[in-house]
This record gives structure tokens, C-alpha cells and sequence, in this order.
């Protein structure tokens, strides 16, 4: 592990319990993300994607295996101090976009802030700026219900991206969308990760998705797949 | 941001919050009625029963209320009227001699010899017909004849006397006004002693139980009769309100205090109606414990279904690094403002049932039966109690019907919540 390392993973495994039938959706894991990667994790459904994303987040806890967050182990930490830890060093994109639906765009980014205890004037400004990067600074009053998905993620772009993470981890993040919104999300995300130098770690089974990521790492079956090759996805 | 999440959570589900808002406006509403009604009831029969009786303050010798007796008088009571006369807030007082005897009537037209038909045993209480007219509108209470007025009889033992018959006593011994009765009695020289009476008048007091065996002559006659010049057994003092009525029973007491005297207020002369009225306090909280429950249950459920409705979001506040905490605060705010509308929609929608009940009053049907006295139309009173009771009970439901379900929801596990599949 060096200093460079964002994220590294030994020997994790996720074994669920679905009513006392063990489910083995991670099987030994060793994986390192290094600082400004901007990496998809592909495979096909029910190979584990989500619940690795989730063990590397700190969001799930693994049966077997260690995982540090820029160097601090993750199973050393409390809860609260992973809560503070994912506040502070991880941004998270979903699915569902899941914006909070009484909060406008604006206060949606905003919230992140609040928790880190930003002033109001700073707050204010690095939403601004954070929306006009992702292109939706003109709807910075609406609520996510008058927005289309695509803006919604972008919206959960920004909130993932305002609190200057180290990390941004998105799960699906085109999942809902068309592919042209799909390709430009995703080509709005690079421009940051090349601008910001923030590392980005998503996980997808989307060709438009993997064709823009740096690089790719292959899931199948709660394993790294070495030699798969995108074409067997 | 936290008041404002919290507001813009409140109007989410408008229906649902529409619902808990009314249970919990209703509860406000029910119970602020309840205080009132259950106040201003108490108001009445208490004002009722003193002014029209019993005074709300009275001063005796010392002992008099443990054990009545003729011989325990207060000696100047002059004197004591004198210094009643110079607190404020005493509006009358009236002098009263108590004792007892036996009436035998002899009807109009049965000439004078001794031709006796009804007689019965009877308290006596002798009053000043100008003071006890000030004090507690005697007169108004005469059902047929007249008042009693000052006589020879206040003068001369000798004299025929003027009486005043309890309604129902009269209906015992068969006599109206104009009829003649002997009373035997004993005065307080031990002496026995009789006299011929002239019936003045029939008076309903309102109260049964005291009609049938009250009879009323003048004080003075009954100084004279009972040998007891110049002294009374008790002084009952009017005041203009309950509310002082503590604090000047504790006025004139000290004032008092070197002439073996007692002072009470009506919570220990009518014990018996003080506790009743205790009991019936203790069953308007039971009362407004079960309307709380109800609402409380209510808004449980609505705080429930809000709560697994938005399991997702929190998944997500959790995901993103939102402390317990601050999910804690925030659902409990979210009850709290819901309590905090109620309270202030529950106010305005009291003051407007209270201020109906205050004018028009509630009719009791049965008529309501406090000791013989008879009660008919309710009239609530509007006191602070009618709203900071139900405001704290509001609020206390709210926080803490919340706080369960607001821990589990902090609680959420964002990995389990946040699946899509
Ligand atoms: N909470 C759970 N309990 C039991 N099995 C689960 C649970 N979550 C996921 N799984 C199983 O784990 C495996 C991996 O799931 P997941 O990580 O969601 O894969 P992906 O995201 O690649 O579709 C699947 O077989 C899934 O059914
Ligand atoms: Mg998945």
C-alpha cells in the first residue's frame, strides 16, 4: 500500500445470509484503486458488483478481509467515525438518483456542507460553482420532481462532488438514463476526474459506460475476472 | 436547514398530515373543553353554595366546626365586623346564631288555647335580616310571604316573634304564612325557653336537605331567646371572587388571631364538596389521559408509516455521512411542528367553544344534584389551565411518540435500504 493508494482491498468476502441459506456474492477480493483512476467495474447482474461497491464504501461491512480508505483501516473505525469518514472523503452517486424530494437542487448539493459545518456564505458559493460545472445552474431552484433524470444526476453529481471527496463511488450511475444522456453524464464525470483530479470508481454493464472509462475491472461471480476482455460482458 | 427539511416533510403526505393534525387539534380541543367546563362548573356550585349559604369564609370560636355547641360563640362580633369592614375584598359578611328546637304549629282559626296540630324538630339560625340580605340576597330565596323585619320580639321576650320556614319543613308541619307556631328550645343559661311565633314567610334555599329542617328568626330574638346578648356562632364573609379567597381567609385569620378565634375558607367547611370535587378532578385527568392516548396512537401511526415510507432517504442521509443524531432531531421536529400547529389551531377553535360555553352554558339534563342544591345550566370559565395543559400534553405526545420511530430510522442500514433490486 503506498500513499497514492485510495482504496485497498484483501481477501474480502461477502457472504449474505437469505434465511440461513448462505449467499456468496463476494469470494475473495484483493483489489487497489489508485489515486485519479476513473474505473468502471463491469459483469453482469448478480456478480456482486453492488455489494463490492458497497464493502469498499464502508457502507457494508465484510464477512472475511480488510479494506483501507486512504490508508485507514476500515474495520478500526466506528460508526461514527466512518459516517464522519464517508462525509468527508467519499461522494456517492446511485441508481435512483434518491435526491431528497423536498430539498430544491440547490439545497440538495447544499446539504453535504451543512453537515461538514460550511458557513452559509461558503456553502452558497461552491453550490453555485458546482452547479455551473455540471450545467444546471439555471435550475438551481427546482425540486427533483421538475427535473428530467438525466439533470437529477447531475444534481447527484454535484452533491457527491461539493464536499471535495477524495472518492467518488457511483453504483449504475446511467442505469435509468437514455444513452445519449448516459454518454454525456459520464463525459461531464471524466472532464471532473480530469480537472479535479478526483478518483472515480463506478460500476456499470453499459457499453457507453465502460467505453469511457480509463479503466475496467471484471466481476463474475464475486471474483475479478483477469482475462475477461470487454467483449464478455 | 433542518427546520426547513423538517417543515417541507410535514406537508409531504398533506392528506396523512391533515388527519394527525385534526386527531391532534381534536385532543386540544376536547381536553381545553373539559378544563374549562370542568372549571367553570366548579366555579358556579362553589359560588352557588357560598354565596348563597355558607359564605366563602368563615370565622367561629375556636372548635366550633369539630364540635357545634351553643356555648361556643364569638363574643364581639362587632368588633370583628368592624375589622372585616376594613380589608378589601371582604363585599359583606353576615352574623348568624345556630342552635335547635321544637315547632309545633297551631293553624289560623284554632282560637289560643293549646290546640297544637304538626310539630317537628328544627334547626334554628338566627340572622340579621339587613346584613344577611347584603350578604347573601336572602330575600330573593322567599318563596311566599315576606322577609323577616326587626319586631318586639327583638326586645321583649314576652313579644310574639316573627319565623321564616324552610320550604320543605313547612310542608312537614302543614303551615303557611300567617300561621302562629310555639318553639321549645333551651336557651344558653340552661334556662328552658318558649315562644309564640307568627309565620313571616316559606323560603326555598335551593338545597332540600337543608329546607326540611331550617327555620330563620331575627338575631336579636335569638340572642334574647338563647340568652345569648351580643354574640354569635359564626360570621360568614362574601368575597368577590374565589380566586382571593386563600389569601384572605389567611388575612383575616391573623387579624383575628388574639380573640380565640378561627378563620376558614370554604375547602375546610365543606370538606365533603372540596374532596368530591377533588375526585371529579382526579376523573377529568383520566379523562384527558384516555383523549391523549387516542391521539397519541394517531399520531404514532402516522409517524410510522412515515418513517418505513422514507427508509430510502435515510439510507441515503446515512450513506452520505448524516449522523444519527441529526435524523433524530429532525423526525422529532417534524412531530413537533405538526404539535405546535395543533396547539395554535387547538387554541383558536378552544377560546371560540369556550367563549360559546361561557355565555350560553351547557344544559344538564338530568339536572345535576350536589347535596340537595340542584344544578341545571353549566357555564364554562376560561382559565390559563384550559391551555397550557393540553398544549403540554400535545407537545409531550409528540416528542415522545416520536422518538421511538425516530431512533429506528436513524438507525437505518443504508447498504440494505439503498438496493434497488
Ligand atoms: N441482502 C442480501 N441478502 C441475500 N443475498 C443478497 C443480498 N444482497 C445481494 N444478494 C445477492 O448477492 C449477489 C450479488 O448481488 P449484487 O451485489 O447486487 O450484484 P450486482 O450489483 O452485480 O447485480 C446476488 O446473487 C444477490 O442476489
Ligand atoms: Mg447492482
Amino acid at each position: 500500500m503506498t500513499d497514492n493508494d485510495v482504496i485497498v482491498a484483501e481477501g474480502v468476502v461477502k457472504t449474505y445470509d437469505d434465511s440461513g441459506v448462505p449467499v456468496h456474492a463476494i469470494r475473495g477480493i484483493d483489489y487497489t484503486l489508485a489515486k485519479g483512476e476513473f474505473t468502471a467495474i463491469i459483469g453482469p447482474s448478480g456478480s456482486g458488483k453492488t455489494t463490492f461497491l458497497n464493502v469498499l464504501a464502508g457502507l457494508d461491512t465484510p464477512t472475511e478481509g480488510e479494506v483501507w480508505l486512504s490508508g485507514k483501516l476500515i474495520s478500526d473505525m466506528s460508526g461514527k467515525e466512518l459516517s464522519d469518514f464517508r462525509r468527508d472523503h467519499i461522494g456517492f452517486i446511485f441508481q435512483a438518483y434518491n435526491l431528497f424530494p423536498v430539498l430544491t437542487a440547490e439545497e440538495n448539493v447544499e446539504y453535504v456542507m451543512l453537515l461538514q459545518g460550511i458557513p452559509p456564505g461558503e456553502r452558497h458559493e461552491r453550490v453555485m460553482a458546482i452547479l455551473k460545472k455540471v450545467g444546471i445552474a439555471e435550475y438551481a431552484g427546482r425540486l427533483p420532481m421538475q427535473l428530467s433524470g438525466g439533470q437529477q444526476q447531475r444534481v447527484a453529481v454535484a452533491r457527491a462532488m461539493v464536499s471535495r471527496p477524495s472518492l467518488v463511488i457511483a453504483d449504475e450511475p446511467t442505469a435509468n438514463l437514455d444513452s445519449k444522456t448516459s454518454g454525456a453524464l459520464l463525459d461531464m464525470m471524466r472532464r471532473l476526474n480530469e480537472e479535479t483530479g478526483v478518483t472515480f470508481l463506478f460500476s456499470t454493464h453499459d457499453e457507453i459506460v465502460m467505453k469511457r472509462a480509463r479503466k475496467i475491472v471484471v466481476l463474475r461471480d464475486g471474483k475479478i475476472d483477469g482475462k475477461a476482455s470487454l467483449e464478455d460482458c | 436547514m433542518l427546520l426547513k427539511l423538517a417543515w417541507r416533510n410535514v406537508f409531504r403526505q398533506k392528506r396523512r398530515t391533515i388527519l394527525t393534525l385534526l386527531t391532534m387539534t381534536g385532543g386540544f380541543f376536547l381536553s381545553s373543553l373539559s378544563i374549562g367546563w370542568m372549571d367553570g362548573s366548579y366555579s358556579s356550585i362553589i359560588m352557588f353554595f357560598t354565596n348563597n349559604r355558607t359564605g366563602q369564609i368563615q370565622v367561629h370560636c375556636k372548635g366550633y366546626l369539630q364540635s357545634p355547641s351553643i356555648y361556643s360563640t364569638v363574643n364581639d362580633y362587632q368588633a370583628a365586623g368592624v375589622f372585616l369592614d376594613s380589608i378589601p375584598g371582604v363585599r359583606a359578611w353576615a352574623p348568624r346564631i345556630y342552635s335547635g328546637a321544637l315547632l309545633a304549629v297551631r293553624p289560623r282559626g284554632a282560637g289560643s288555647g293549646n290546640v297544637f296540630t304538626n310539630s317537628a324538630a328544627a334547626s334554628v339560625i338566627g340572622i340579621d335580616p339587613v346584613m344577611e340580605e347584603a350578604a347573601s340576597g336572602f330575600s330573593s330565596q322567599i318563596e311566599s310571604g315576606e322577609m323577616l323585619s326587626s319586631s318586639a320580639a327583638d326586645t321583649s321576650y314576652s313579644a310574639t316573634g316573627q319565623i321564616i320556614l324552610g320550604k320543605e319543613l313547612s310542608i312537614i308541619l302543614e303551615a303557611s304564612a300567617g300561621d302562629s307556631l310555639v318553639m321549645l328550645t333551651q336557651a344558653a343559661d340552661g334556662s328552658s325557653a318558649d315562644r309564640m311565633y307568627v309565620i313571616r314567610g316559606i323560603v326555598s334555599t335551593g338545597n332540600a336537605n337543608i329546607d326540611r329542617n331550617t327555620c330563620y328568626i331575627t338575631l336579636s330574638d335569638a340572642q334574647i331567646l338563647f340568652a345569648l346578648q351580643g354574640k354569635v356562632h359564626e360570621i360568614a364573609v362574601m368575597t368577590g371572587s374565589l380566586g382571593a379567597v386563600d389569601e384572605l381567609t389567611a388575612k383575616i385569620s391573623a387579624g383575628l388571631s388574639g380573640e380565640n378565634l378561627e378563620t376558614d375558607s370554604w375547602k375546610t367547611f365543606a370538606r365533603e364538596f372540596y374532596n368530591g370535587m377533588k375526585a371529579d378532578e382526579a376523573s377529568l385527568k383520566v379523562m384527558i389521559f384516555v383523549i391523549v392516548l387516542v391521539a397519541a396512537m394517531g399520531v404514532l401511526n402516522t409517524i410510522l408509516m412515515m418513517v418505513l415510507e422514507r427508509r430510502r432517504e435515510f439510507g441515503v442521509m446515512k450513506a452520505i455521512g448524516t449522523r444519527p443524531g441529526f435524523i433524530v432531531r429532525m423526525i422529532v421536529l417534524e412531530a413537533n411542528i405538526m404539535g405546535i400547529i395543533s396547539v395554535i389551531a387547538g387554541g383558536i377553535l378552544s377560546t371560540a367553544g369556550l367563549l360559546f360555553l361561557s355565555e350560553h352554558g351547557f344544559a344538564m339534563d338530568p339536572p345535576l344534584d350536589y347535596g340537595g342544591t340542584v344544578f341545571r345550566e353549566m357555564i364554562a370559565s376560561i382559565t390559563p389551565e384550559c391551555y397550557w395543559i393540553p398544549a403540554i400534553c400535545v407537545i409531550i405526545t409528540a416528542s415522545t411518540v416520536s422518538f421511538l420511530p425516530a431512533l429506528k430510522a436513524a438507525h437505518t442500514k443504508a447498504a440494505k435500504t439503498l438496493r434497488t433490486v
